[in-house]
């Protein structure tokens, strides 16, 4: 052990005199941060709904990358053969390599976390649970990360085929595009990556309900971990004299690629390789990270519900669209007293008036110039006629019909269509035309105020729209956005 | 005197190429043998297997009254080895190497000790990719030194070092041997081999061609002596006709150089030819068979055959 101790501790010292090691495991993850900063910065919460997207990044660089390009460079320059002369039996070295690796992709996480603080970020739900899972990761990546230097030869070997495994997890496995923006297809391949189990696991653990929530992305990723370091150790070559050998290592590989095999059939077996648009899973505790958002997501800071209902059942999922286009069914609580009515225009001057502009492509509204086509505009007139009648716009809350109305912009502008710059004005006139200004100024703050309360819309198809939002979130965060352009159209304030 | 390696019938087979070819050795208690072949003879192989680093195909290794391939760990205890280049990570400084190596055995020298014998006291704390060939190789030989071994084994130790490193290196091993260590290094400098070596293995083909000390194997091949006459006026064409015994004449001015296999009987003839002609003797040099001879003569006896003729 002592030998297991000293060799970990020098491990870890040599990574910390690289230059190169550092760049690619502390610098990049926080470029990555940045970026998704940057690509998300509408959001009522920085980075809390992508950290788990974040952290896989993270973990799939450190394990997948750096773990077999140190071992590979390492073995090729001849530094194993001569431990090998020593008494340090294999699993020492392995062992203290994989531990020293942990390591330092856990200060990387940790850095990650820092910085995603001081851009505004609020405390994971539950901390505790995604260090656990963010341990099983590592652990299922490190795995995987020993088994690629058992396989290459050289380090450009090491990054080809890291990429054949990075890339295809990055775009369509559910790590850097959330799955419920990805087809079918795709999705379902994703259920054979591991990098999607990372994700849920670890998001689960930020906004969700923690580890019990997400106890078959563990099990995946346990597996797939035991068999990979297990495989990993076993295939160690100490010598770059000893080429990879399909007889020596075709044993030990097939296990690895069933493990993946067996979790992906498992998930298709449970149902649970699909991610629906409103995110309804038939069993809540097999609901990945990415469904259990369409609740709501609870971040760390308590926030007040709506009146009438009762906290914590305002994260109820909603239910899956009916076989006929009829609304979500929407809570109507009973606005007594209103809840608008308390609203100050201290209250609405404070509001981040930071929007994107409206010729933008996040949450746009067309200008007097921008002439809709011919198909365009026979939408917009289907819209502007069935919104007289459509029943949500009559919801017994004044709140929530206006908040129906808002998602009547939000969800063609989520899912992109061509229509989207056109219809916002459509509600807005809408709006002007149900409700004083001042009242609506109320309401809209209010709604500003509370993005997250509520019940939500993600079908539009009652409304003659063929518009199913995949991501409530998304959908959510829109609704905010033009609550704040109406706003600043009400009030007279400029934005940007 | 106790046998430190005993190794009997050693194969080792790369694919289609046998490297080894049933290669066997003593190496006795204290003394410096050496592996003496060309490239490509089976040193290395042999020296592979032997320290752990490669499965012979067939044959017995002991080592320390251990057997090698059964308890790989147990003779690693025992052994201290320093390959033909050691490489270590880059950043790692040469004290830091020295104690973590120390970790890895039951018992070990002071990082200090080991530091001040291998003249690396003013470099310990330098980064091994700023080291000099000379001082990555005093490195290694301090971690083959670390867990105070019986045996020491050095492959090609020399190789690529300048005279000044070589030198010192040279000095080293004489040092072990004082000390009453055991050493066994493979090379295919034949001076080396000579100058540091009791007992030699001459190994060819992944064989063992001859094995003895180096005046045994020079006494017991049979060779030409080399005989150099230089005189102050050039001799005349017919000098040395019908003398008997002179081959592979070669005439370089007043320079005569030939080999042969009766020197005594030729000395007496040419000083009697060298009186009447008063050619003015400059030198006379008569010199007994070399161990490069005799290596060229057991790895290279087409050539031997070929230059005799």
């Amino acid at each position: 052990m002592k030998a297991w101790g000293e060799h970990l501790a020098m491990s870890i010292r040599l990574h910390f005199r690289n230059r190169m090691a550092l760049i690619y495991g502390y610098l990049f993850p926080l470029i990555f941060l940045v970026a998704f900063w940057v690509l998300y910065r509408h959001e009522n919460v920085p980075l809390l709904r992508h950290l788990g997207e974040l952290l896989t990044v993270s973990v799939l660089g450190g394990a997948c990358f750096g773990l077999p390009t140190t071992l590979v460079s390492e073995r090729e320059r001849g530094v194993w053969r001569r431990y090998r002369l020593t008494p340090l039996p294999t699993w020492a070295v392995v062992a203290s390599t994989a531990v020293a690796r942990y390591v330092l992709i856990l200060t990387s996480g940790l850095l990650q976390l820092v910085l995603a603080f001081a851009l505004g970020m609020t405390a994971p739900a539950h901390g505790f649970d995604l260090w656990v899972a963010f341990t099983l990761v590592a652990f299922a990546f490190i795995g995987l990360g020993l088994v690629i230097a058992t396989l290459a030869d050289t380090v450009p070997a090491v990054q080809a085929l890291g990429q054949c495994l990075f890339l295809p997890m990055l775009i369509i496995g559910g790590v850097a595009v959330q799955l419920s923006r990805l087809p079918p297809w795709a999705q379902h391949v994703s259920a054979f990556f591991p990098g999607r189990y990372a994700v849920e696991a670890m998001q689960t653990c930020v906004t969700g309900g923690g580890l019990g929530e997400a106890g078959f992305a563990l099990g995946a990723l346990l597996v797939i971990g035991v068999i990979g370091c297990t495989a990993g150790g076993r295939l160690f070559r100490w010598d770059s004299q000893q080429r990879f050998s399909w007889s020596r290592s075709l044993p030990w590989l097939v296990p690895v690629l069933a493990v993946w095999v067996a979790v992906g059939v498992a998930a298709e077996v449970r149902g649970r390789a699909l991610v629906p648009p409103t995110g309804v899973l038939a069993n809540p505790s097999d609901a990945p990270a990415s469904a259990l958002l369409v609740a709501g997501g609870p971040v760390a800071t308590p926030r007040p519900a709506t009146p009438g209902t009762k906290p914590g059942t305002e994260l109820a999922v909603p239910p899956a669209p009916a076989p006929t286009p009829t609304p979500t069914p929407i809570p109507t609580p009973t606005p007594v007293p209103p809840v608008w009515a308390a609203i100050t225009p201290e209250d609405t001057a404070a509001l981040r008036w930071d929007v994107p502009p409206d010729r933008g492509v996040v949450a746009p509204i067309a200008g007097d110039d921008e002439t809709p086509d011919e198909y365009t505009e026979k939408e917009v007139q289907t819209v502007r006629r069935n919104l007289i009648t459509w029943k949500p716009g009559f919801d017994r809350d004044e709140v929530q019909r206006v908040r129906n109305l808002l998602y009547v912009a939000a969800v063609p502008d989520s899912v992109q269509l061509p229509v989207e710059r056109h219809l916002p004005m459509v509600v807005y006139t809408h709006l002007t035309d149900l409700y004083a200004k001042e009242k609506l100024v109320k309401i809209l703050t209010y709604i500003a105020k509370n993005p997250e309360d509520g019940g939500i819309i993600l079908n539009l198809s009652d409304l003659g729209l063929e518009a199913v939002a995949g991501d409530p979130w998304v959908v959510r965060e829109r609704a905010y956005l033009y609550a704040i352009k109406f706003l600043a159209r009400l009030t007279g304030r400029p934005v940007g | 005197m106790p046998t430190t390696v005993s190794v009997r019938d050693l194969r080792k087979r790369y694919g289609a190429v046998e490297a080894v070819r049933g290669v066997s050795f003593e190496v006795r208690q204290g003394e410096v043998f050496g592996l003496l072949g060309p490239n490509g003879a089976g040193k290395t192989s042999t020296l592979e297997c032997l320290v752990g680093l490669r499965r012979p195909d067939a044959g017995v290794i002991e080592v320390c009254g251990l057997d090698a391939r059964r308890s790989p760990d147990e003779v690693k205890q025992r052994i201290g080895v320093a390959l033909q280049s050691t490489s270590l990570q880059d950043k790692i400084t040469p004290r830091e190497a020295i104690r973590l190596f120390a970790s890895f055995y039951r018992s070990a020298v002071a990082p200090a000790d080991l530091l001040r014998r291998f003249a690396l006291e003013a470099r310990a704390d330098v980064a091994f990719d700023t080291l000099s060939g000379g001082e990555r190789q005093r490195l290694a030989l301090a971690l083959a030194f670390v867990n105070r071994p019986e045996l020491v084994v050095l492959d090609e130790p020399t190789t690529g070092l300048d005279p000044a490193s070589r030198r010192d290196l040279h000095d080293e091993i004489r040092r072990m041997k004082a000390e009453g260590c055991t050493v066994l290094l493979s090379t295919h400098y034949l001076e080396e081999a000579e100058a540091l070596c009791d007992r030699i293995a001459i190994i060819d083909a992944g064989r063992v061609v001859a094995t003895g000390t180096p005046a045994e194997l020079t006494a017991a091949v049979e060779t030409r002596h080399a005989v150099t006459l230089v005189t102050r006026e050039e001799a005349p064409a017919d000098f040395l006709d019908g003398l008997a015994g002179v081959e592979q004449l070669v005439r370089e001015g007043a320079r005569l150089r030939f080999q042969t296999p009766t020197p005594e009987r030729i000395l007496v003839e040419l000083a009697a030819r060298l009186d009447r002609a008063q050619l003015g003797l400059v030198d006379l040099r008569i010199q007994r068979a070399s161990l490069e001879d005799v290596f060229l003569r057991l790895t290279h006896p087409a050539d031997e055959t070929e230059a005799g003729r």
